[in-house]
């Protein structure tokens, strides 16, 4: 059985209402309400503890590791300028950004089908922080922020989705047409290595969290279903082509010498398909999920749990190294079934 | 990770608003091709995107586009929509930031709260609400004023009126109406304060 999300991430943008938002407030103002809300997290009660980061003082690895982690937006990362800062909850249940495009951005990403805990985790965040601050609000926009298509709930739901064979018949065009129906939008996530896909809401769309949270499963689950025949088809109809390419997936994983994280996924995700189509047997992969493979092989994962600082850079080739030594090992006893 | 469209996506009103293959129809999805490592990106009708795609050997994928491009009132063409936008007073401005429509036109991004009610009728349009505004929908601030709370009702209540005249149930929608009236002299002596 296929789990229909792979992966889920909500975000969630609120906005003090007496100040104005970051990119046109005073830089003494915005501090000072950095401090405010640092104090609220430092101070409160809350489940768990904050831990916070200064995003200027990390370095573009420990940057690049909190956005591969879901734990940080990529354009908060990309996003200069002082009085901000990144609060972890508890072990990273949840993060918030401070001051980034929007005053707030509750943030949080979990592999698996996890959209409404994460939703009524981040509410619940929400409800805590507005017990000392009062936000921006309109009867007709609803939640304000600083671009307001992002306006109204302010909660945008992300469900990433595997869908490789969609991606190889050329099906997945139709099936973003129908999301973009429903006021969805459809993006790649990793460039599209592996046929993972990101489906995600407006916040606009005049829905309730609950509501939209629960149309993205539907949707979803939809999707999988058909990328599920499609899948049995291929192997109905090329029987020797898809079990050739598990096999040369298998063979590429256990002997390769370097790897790319593209290809590393590419990978991953044709033996996963086998695994899950009874066509390969992968001892290595009982313990984890593809997905969380996959993040733990992204550039900084490996810098920064494996090798140190000792790598260097983003770019060195002693990562792709890495790579691949990792999936010689996760992989070592897969094979293809007759 | 999350994937997050670029930036200025959403407000992007010098991009094509009518579809690059035919140049007929409104551009209503954006596809993003990938053939040989080669990424293109084109602004498309709904009827070309699927022909397209379908042509497409490599990976093809169909983004959602701006809400302004897609959501245009009826009867315009997406065209008419954006001559009409764009031609609207550049020159009005927020009272409290000092954001013009026009800095709003470029960047996406409004100053402050305020802006909201400085630029309402252009928000409407870009986030497409259209003609007829409705309530927010979903979760409310728990410590919201009183005066929002009475005009998020009124807002819905005056929806609900419309609908039910529409369905001929006017027994029930004079019950609405008295509400309606009951809520508004309400409004007025909280504001009056």
């Amino acid at each position: 059985m296929i789990a229909a999300l792979t992966a889920s991430g909500i975000t969630l943008v609120r906005n003090e209402a007496e100040h104005r938002f970051p990119h046109t407030e005073d830089a003494l103002a915005l501090e000072e309400l950095r401090e405010e809300i640092l104090d609220v997290l430092t101070g409160g009660l809350w489940e768990e503890n904050w831990r916070v980061l200064d995003p200027d003082e990390l370095s573009e690895v420990e940057l690049e590791y909190m956005v591969e982690r879901g734990l940080m937006t990529p354009s908060f990362a990309e996003k200069g300028g002082g009085a901000r800062a990144l609060a972890i909850y508890g072990e990273g249940q949840a993060s918030l950004e401070i001051n980034g495009e929007d005053h707030f951005r509750l943030v949080a990403f979990r592999p698996g089908a996890q959209l409404e805990s994460l939703w009524q985790l981040l509410s619940r965040l929400d409800d805590q922080l507005e017990v000392h601050f009062s936000y921006a609000f309109d009867p007709q926009f609803g939640y304000l922020t600083a671009r307001p298509s992002r306006s109204g709930t302010g909660m945008r739901a992300y469900a990433t989705l595997h869908v490789p064979a969609l991606v190889l018949t050329g099906r997945l065009a139709q099936t973003a047409l129908e999301l973009v129906g429903n006021g969805l939008g459809l993006a790649p996530l990793w460039s599209g290595a592996g046929g993972l896909v990101q489906v995600s809401n407006s916040g606009t769309e005049g829905r309730a969290e609950e509501e939209a949270i629960h149309l993205m499963q539907e949707l979803a689950e939809s999707i999988v279903e058909t990328e599920r025949s499609v899948r049995k088809m291929l192997l109905r109809e090329n029987t020797v082509q898809v079990k050739d390419h598990i096999g040369r997936a298998i063979g590429m994983a256990q002997h390769a010498r370097t790897m790319c994280f593209g290809e590393a996924v590419n990978l991953i995700s044709a033996i996963e398909v086998g695994r899950e189509l009874g066509l390969a047997q992968v001892p290595g992969m009982e313990s984890e999920s593809a997905f969380e493979l996959m993040t733990k092989l992204q550039p900084a994962h490996i810098m920064v749990e494996q090798l140190g600082e000792r790598a260097g850079s983003l770019d060195s080739p002693e990562i792709d190294e890495f790579r691949a030594h990792l999936m010689r090992d996760k992989f070592a006893g897969a094979f293809v079934v007759d | 990770m999350f994937v997050e469209e670029s930036p200025d996506w959403n407000l992007d009103l010098g991009g094509s608003a009518t579809c690059e293959s035919c140049n007929e129809e409104p551009a209503t999805v954006h596809l993003l091709r990938v053939v040989n490592g080669t990424v293109t990106h084109t602004h498309l009708c709904v009827h070309c995107a699927e022909t397209v795609a379908a042509q497409t050997e490599g990976l093809a994928v169909v983004l959602a586009v701006p809400s302004v491009l897609w959501k245009t009132p009826e009867g315009k063409s997406g065209d008419q929509a954006r001559a009409g936008l764009l031609g609207e007073q550049d020159l009005r401005f927020c009272s409290v930031c000092g954001t013009t429509l026009s800095d709003v036109k470029e960047s996406g991004l409004v100053g402050c709260p305020h802006c909201y009610k400085a630029f309402s009728s252009y928000l409407e349009m870009v986030i497409g609400q259209g003609e007829q505004p409705r309530e927010h929908v979903g979760k409310m601030p728990r410590r919201g004023s009183e005066v929002d709370s009475l005009k998020h009702e009124i807002m819905r209540l005056e929806r609900m009126l419309k609908e039910l005249v529409a369905c001929e149930r006017f027994e029930e929608a004079a019950g609405v109406r008295d509400r309606l009236a009951e809520l508004g002299k309400r409004l007025a002596s909280d504001t009056d304060l």
